[in-house]
């Protein structure tokens, strides 16, 4: 396997220094291309108190080309959908090489406290977040309580 | 007397005095103007363009970049980025630059919109950190675009490549977080050495420069590679001098004179939609209407002729061809129910689906007698071998025949396209002008197939003068409905 690069290095070394607040990312034992995550539902949103479980893995290419990131915990959000894969422009067309691991967490936090219904992953969810948006938030209160409390 | 004598002997003063004296009749030009009468206004279909190859518009695309690089003083890569986000349009990016040229180059992307802050210029010692990489490097291991945003030339390489593996090339922007600046083609290139990424770059940015040129369209046919170059952006016929491939100049496929580009496309999306239904309708074979013998079509020509009792009926409606052969022919004429607006939903449904059904039967039925009537000239093809090598004629005695097989299949050709045409017209006295003219050149045209299909017991004047009907129907139809 190829050495690993300094940039992936640098990185690795200030999440675990400075770890941005409400998010851990810790790379794999056996690869540090891949990490486990675990972000916080922000407060004042319907995710509020849950630990939320992700997994991280940084392509080949990597800077060049976005980390690939995907929920592992089951969550209620227009815009992640059932597998858990996610909706959000900086992983897509929006990438820049200047962006790093520690601001797409970021970004995926906001999206938990900002979610965005007029562009939506997961259909039925962003129709009743459209519909019926309090509705919907007691949906996704009961799914944080169910999947994102315990353990 | 004098100046009778000097006009009647000719020589160097008769030029002189002809203009004021009288009308040359002889060696005036005006009978040279007679022969050259505008083909735009004979034929509808006239359509100047160049079939160009891929050198030729390089030569066409950077004359125009040196052109522009030249009035605004701005090196070529930047005025190539110009044209390529202006749709080549020199003198709209030339107004534009002038009234506000930094406007101009922001809107191209090839400015930021925000001067670049003074920080990212300043340099504190001669290494500097790339935050893309994570290393400190020698500044002259840097580069940076417009925007200042600076970053390793290892950096800049690996991220052109991925890009570009990705089929990106004209948009490739900076590496910095939303900063949209685009690297134009020579900061690409100075960064790319390896033979086959080079290649690639300039093989994507080359098709994104056809693309965005509106005279440049590339020829459709498989593995192609000729350009076709026109000043009339119309919808008009091109044929490929390379692959003989005949496309719609305006939207690049097939071409579908007299129907416009956005109606053929409603039309072929909603056949592709309804095909099966109208396939299950439009069965292949059909029963003689006199003796109910079981007939399939094994010619182009509609005029049917049964083998078993010799009733002459036509294939589309069924009925006695006698009435066909008349200014009566209205089988290509969809008669609709006037009392529609009354009826159930289910009704109107139906009548819908049998408007539609009327239009596709007979749209496909010109589709496949197109492909029946290419056996026919191949029949041909060994039925005149066998004249010549028996002592009829010469082969060139026989041309006339292939000259009207062609003929035929591309008066056809219009014809089907006219049904999609008809059915989205709206009802009126436009429309019945219409289905007059089509009607008259259905009938021409079946005539015509008739006899090439009996070739043999058709005199040669005979065929000759339906070969001319039929042309003058067809172009008088485009010339009539052909949308400029």
């Amino acid at each position: 396997m190829a050495s690993l690069p300094r940039r992936i290095i640098k990185e690795t070394q200030r999440l675990m220094q400075e770890p941005v607040p409400g998010i851990s990312a810790v790379p794999d034992d056996s690869n540090a291309r891949y990490f486990h995550v675990i972000v916080t539902g922000p407060e004042d949103s319907p995710f509020e108190g849950g630990l939320f479980k992700l997994e991280l893995f940084l392509p080949e290419d990597y800077p060049m080309s976005a980390p690939k990131v995907r929920f592992i915990t089951k969550i209620y959000h227009p815009n992640i959908d059932r597998l858990g894969r996610i909706c959000l422009d900086i992983l897509k067309d929006k990438w820049s090489p200047a962006l790093q691991i520690r601001t797409v967490l970021l970004s995926i936090q906001a999206l938990l406290s900002a979610p965005n219904p007029d562009d939506p992953l997961a259909n039925d969810v962003a129709e009743l977040w459209k519909v019926n948006e309090s509705e919907a938030i007691r949906n996704a209160k009961e799914w944080t309580r169910r999947y994102a409390m315990d353990n | 007397m004098e100046e009778s004598m000097t006009t009647s002997q000719g020589g160097e003063s008769d030029m002189e005095c002809s203009d004021n004296e009288f009308y040359d009749y002889y060696n005036s030009n005006d009978d040279i103007d007679i022969e050259q009468i505008d083909p735009r206004n004979i034929d509808p279909e006239y359509f100047e363009y160049n079939c160009l190859l891929e050198e030729q518009v390089d030569r066409l695309l950077n004359e125009t970049v040196e052109t522009l690089s030249n009035n605004l003083q701005i090196p070529p890569s930047l005025a190539k980025v110009l044209l390529h986000s202006n749709q080549w349009n020199i003198n709209e990016v030339t107004k534009k630059f002038n009234d506000n040229s930094t406007q101009t180059l922001i809107a191209a992307r090839i400015e930021p919109d925000a001067p670049p802050s003074s920080l990212l210029l300043t340099r504190l010692s001669s290494y500097v950190y790339c935050s893309v990489c994570a290393t400190l490097q020698h500044f002259e291991n840097f580069h940076n675009l417009s925007c200042a945003h600076m970053f390793c030339n290892e950096c800049w390489t690996m991220h052109f490549e991925v890009q570009i593996n990705q089929g990106i090339s004209t948009g490739i922007a900076c590496m910095a977080r939303d900063c949209i600046v685009l690297a134009p083609e020579d900061f690409v290139l100075k960064h790319l050495q390896r033979p086959n990424m080079r290649e690639k770059y300039q093989q994507f940015s080359f098709q994104d420069y056809v693309k965005s040129h509106p005279f440049l369209r590339f020829c459709p046919g498989p593995n192609c590679s000729i350009v076709v170059h026109s000043k009339d952006i119309k919808a008009k016929r091109a044929t490929c001098n390379q692959c003989k491939t005949i496309f719609c100049f305006k939207c690049g496929c097939d071409y579908h004179a007299p129907t416009d580009c956005h109606v053929i496309k409603k039309w072929l999306t909603k056949c592709a939609d309804d095909s099966e239904t109208a396939n299950y309708i439009s069965a292949h074979t059909k029963d003689c209407p006199k003796c109910h013998i079981c007939i399939e079509k094994n010619g182009g020509c509609n005029h049917m002729q049964c083998y078993n009792c010799k009733h002459d009926f036509c294939w589309m409606c069924l009925g006695d061809w006698k009435s066909h052969g008349s200014e009566y022919y209205e089988c290509s004429r969809y008669r609709e129910n006037p009392n529609i607006a009354h009826e159930s939903v289910h009704a109107q449904a139906r009548e819908a689906l049998k408007k539609y059904l009327h239009y596709y039967e007979r749209w496909e039925n010109h589709s496949k007698s197109l492909k029946l009537e290419e056996q026919t000239l191949e029949k041909l093809r060994s039925r005149i071998n066998q004249n010549v090598m028996s002592g009829l004629g010469t082969w060139i005695d026989w041309q006339y025949l292939f000259t009207a097989a062609n003929l035929l299949a591309k008066c056809r050709y219009t014809l089907q396209y006219t049904y999609p045409y008809a059915y989205y017209m709206e009802g009126g006295s436009r429309k019945e002008l219409f289905e007059y003219q089509q009607a008259q050149l259905e009938a021409e045209i079946e005539n015509l197939s008739w006899k090439i299909e009996r070739a043999e017991t058709t005199n040669r004047g005979d065929l000759e003068n339906q070969m001319d009907i039929a042309e003058k129907r067809r172009t008088t139809l485009l010339k009539d409905f052909l949308d400029e």
